[in-house]
């Protein structure tokens, strides 16, 4: 089934997510990188950041509550089991340390139609508790027909 | 540490068995074409792919590194062009291709141990 193009636009409630040295540490076991600024409290507190700071990549982490609603979403009505990520953008600005509070908006930002799938993108920014931003990512999915 | 125009280095991951359940668990992402073998045959991928955003992961690992501050890097992209399954080989090398106006742009080749290339059209920049 094709998406339909006048979703293009369509925004998805915000959301705030606290972030802990333990989802860091957590998050940087799982992608199998033990950088002390990461992982080790006394590193990170001589670092010039003076505590832990979560991996450029962890953004996905407080992203995925704004990709969830978007996959459960009735009314846009995605083919889960033939979708697929097909390409990932992400700019990063201010880091990201425990302790930040970061709310995330997200909205669909193209649809695109071709023979054998369709593609979908959504723009995903946060901004920490300082109101400044921290990334700006854009998530496009292959949905295969 | 400070970079210079065409140094490259090289990094590598073998996904272990059990690396999607991991990496669901971190990032929230379960869905079945990751931590379902079955599910993954079922729908013509063959078996349990790992997250394309683990493989990018590795890849901004490689990238980290050399650079050895997190903060510095400023900007990522890629697309995923092939899956990655359970016991491939990730490779990635990385040259510095070149330095302008405070900032390192990296060309990266990411491939698994057939040759496949996973990532494509990888960008990524950082601070000098």
């Amino acid at each position: 089934m094709t998406i339909d193009i006048k979703f293009i636009g369509k925004e998805y409630p915000g959301y705030t997510y606290d972030v802990s040295k333990e989802k860091i540490k957590e998050y940087a076991k799982a992608i199998k990188n033990l950088d002390p600024h990461y992982v080790d409290e006394e590193f990170a507190k001589k670092s010039k950041y003076g505590t832990i700071v979560a991996p450029p990549t962890f953004a996905v982490v407080f992203g995925a509550f704004l990709i969830e609603p978007v996959f459960m979403d009735k009314e846009l009505n995605l083919n889960m089991a033939m979708l697929v990520h097909g390409e990932q953008e992400m700019d990063f600005y201010e880091v990201v340390k425990a302790g930040d509070s970061i709310t995330t908006m997200a909205k669909i930002s193209d649809i695109k139609h071709k023979e054998k799938l369709d593609i979908i993108s959504l723009e995903v920014t946060s901004k920490n508790q300082h109101g400044r931003d921290v990334c700006r990512g854009v998530y496009t999915f292959v949905v295969r027909k | 540490m400070p970079i210079t125009k065409g140094q490259t280095f090289q990094d590598s991951e073998v996904v272990d068995k059990y690396r999607t359940l991991y990496y669901a668990g971190a990032s929230g992402d379960f869905h079945p074409v990751h931590i379902d073998p079955e599910f993954g045959k079922m729908v013509g991928l063959g078996g349990a792919i790992l997250h394309g955003l683990c493989t990018m992961a590795f890849a901004t690992r490689s990238v980290t590194n050399l650079i050895g501050d997190p903060g510095k890097l400023k900007k990522l992209k890629c697309r995923f062009s092939a899956p990655v399954m359970i016991e491939d080989t990730i490779t990635m090398q990385g040259t510095v291709a070149d330095i302008k106006d405070g900032l390192g742009y990296i060309d990266l080749k990411v491939t698994t141990q057939t040759g496949a290339e996973v990532l494509q059209k990888v960008v990524a920049v950082v601070e000098e």
